[in-house]
């Protein structure tokens, strides 16, 4: 494993020692890192690599076989710190689910009740539509959006409390160049002033919106820093097909 | 921390359901078949004209049968949808507790089902046009109609949870409701609901002592065992009240006494204490996840 270790900062989501294992198969062998405040960490690897484990553990909808984690100074894998951990963070799941029957002004009213945003929940509204464009489709059926506006309304409901801690998994899965353009836009936008941990199997991604990164391989941490660091005097390429060890296959999965 | 069940999370995750199945044709559907089916049970049936009486007896002796297959078909969905679509994963992030999911889902079910019900008083409607029915005998009816719906709705909750296929979660949920439909009919379907009561015990068992999905089958299998040997094992049986206990879950006969008019505390409990037992079978289901 390749490390490389900046100054002690403010730490935002640590994960340490964490195993999840299946049965006969390790998810996860071992994994620890950890992302400072105020910072975009994008967390790379191939498709399998154990990403959305990961992100399931630190979100609390799993708990991990073995280890510790921790989010905005809470544990998810404790009940109730789960609960004050939760109002903290904005997750957007892989695939973005959301309730295919309700309009966005549905779901997010939905979100902001379960929140319990109260009379803070009409502004929160107003302020996501703005930030996700989605004023145009707030009446519609999200079952009958674009795969886009789906993402859009998945991002909405994400940001709609103002968390500290966004958790976005693969958000940029299945947008055109443009969409695509405008949530990394956003996602730069709102690392000024939160934390975010992006999974993605997209190295552009990476050096588009994010400061450090976390790469796992198989279930196993194989680098964690600064994007520079992984860099180093190459290409963020050339030292991603070295961390892996990868095959051809594998280069063509991640292109 | 505030308490155990926040009424605003409850009321929320409740409304969300209701929504969910009055905003959908489907609902309509079923509803409009419940009150259809029950309609003609309670008045196509020879005995009702024939007893010349205005009560709801002729209903009472199939309303146990209706509701093992209308109120699964309230419940299939539930959760099955939620993890076909993952959403799952969207609602169980949020900053709600699983018992409060639970309870708002259940709540959300039943109030779908009391909708019904209150739909289906077009009987009394029926019965007042008919002759003069004894008002106070068709409200404890329906408080027994609503106590076993109440029932039921658990149970088909649990079967909704094994699965992301909401029909499999609807024979699973009219299985199980099938359980305390029969139960107590005959001596031998007391001894088959015992034997799988045993094996649900020991695939809970061996998952809450491993912790392994994968074994909750082997679990099953020695609960079934353990349940066989204890109901027919050196041909009497090494438990001889077997059947008669198992008996004691029929839905049919504990609604009896309020189709009668005579509100029981025991069977309502019955009812309550049952939908309260599934209810914390459906929590450690959620739990397993984290397994």
């Amino acid at each position: 494993m390749t490390t490389h270790h900046d100054p002690p900062r403010d730490v935002s989501i640590r994960v340490e020692h964490v195993s999840k294992i299946y049965g006969d198969f390790a998810a996860l062998h071992d994994i620890s890192f950890t992302v400072s405040r105020g910072t975009v960490c994008a967390f790379l690897g191939p498709n399998g690599a154990g990403k959305s484990t990961t992100m399931k553990i630190l979100t609390g909808f799993l708990a991990p076989t073995s280890g510790k984690v921790g989010l905005a100074g809470f544990d998810p894998t404790d009940p109730d710190q789960r609960i004050a951990m939760a109002e903290r963070l904005g997750y957007l799941p892989e695939n973005g689910p959301l309730y295919a029957d309700m309009t966005p002004r549905e779901l997010l009213g939905f979100v902001g009740d379960l929140r319990g945003l109260g009379a803070a929940l009409p502004g929160a509204i107003a302020r996501v539509t703005e930030q996700c464009a989605i004023g145009g489709v707030m009446a519609k059926p999200i079952g009958k959006l674009s795969k886009g506006y789906r993402q859009r309304v998945g991002m909405a409901q994400a940001l709609l409390h103002d968390p500290e801690v966004l958790i976005l998994d693969e958000p940029t899965s299945g947008l055109d160049p443009l969409q695509i353009r405008d949530v990394r836009a956003l996602i730069r936008e709102l690392g000024r002033t939160k934390t975010i941990l992006l999974s993605t199997h997209i190295l552009g991604e990476v050096e588009a919106v994010a400061s450090e990164v976390v790469v796992i391989h198989e279930g196993r941490l194989v680098f964690t820093g600064s994007v520079a660091a992984m860099r180093g005097e190459g290409t963020l390429e050339a030292r991603f097909y070295e961390l892996m060890g990868a095959s051809a296959a594998k280069k063509k999965e991640v292109a | 921390m505030s308490g155990l069940l926040r009424p605003r999370v409850v009321r929320a995750i409740a409304g969300k359901e209701l929504r969910s199945f009055l905003g959908n044709p489907t609902g309509y559907v079923f509803l409009t078949l419940f009150i259809a089916t029950s309609a003609a049970a309670a008045f196509l049936d020879d005995g009702f004209f024939g007893r010349n009486l205005a009560d709801l007896a002729t209903l009472n002796r199939v309303i146990a049968p209706i509701l093992m297959f209308f109120v699964p078909a309230i419940t299939m969905s539930s959760w099955a949808e939620e993890r076909r679509a993952g959403t799952d994963e969207l609602l169980l992030t949020m900053p709600v507790r699983d018992l409060e999911v639970i309870v708002g889902k259940y709540l959300g079910a039943l109030g779908i089902y009391s909708v019904g019900l209150l739909f289906s008083l077009a009987n009394l409607c029926v019965l007042l046009y008919l002759g003069e029915p004894d008002i106070g005998l068709v409200f404890a009816t329906y408080v027994g109609y609503w106590l076993m719906g109440a029932l039921f709705v658990a149970v088909g909750m649990i079967g909704s949870m094994f699965t992301s296929n909401a029909t499999v979660g609807f024979i699973l949920g009219a299985v199980g409701c099938a359980g305390l439909v029969f139960a107590g009919s005959e001596p031998w379907a007391s001894g088959i609901v015992g034997l799988a009561i045993f094996a649900g015990l020991g695939a809970l068992t061996m998952l809450v002592l491993s912790g392994v999905a994968g074994l909750a089958g082997v679990g099953a299998m020695v609960g079934a065992a353990v349940g066989f040997v204890l109901w027919r094992g050196g041909g009497e049986g090494l438990w001889g009240g077997f059947e008669e206990t198992f008996a004691g879950l029929s839905a049919p006969a504990h609604f009896a006494p309020f189709g009668e008019g005579i509100l029981r505390l025991g069977d309502a409990a019955f009812f309550i204490g049952g939908a309260a037992v599934a209810l914390y079978l459906c929590s450690l289901l959620l739990n397993r996840r984290h397994w």
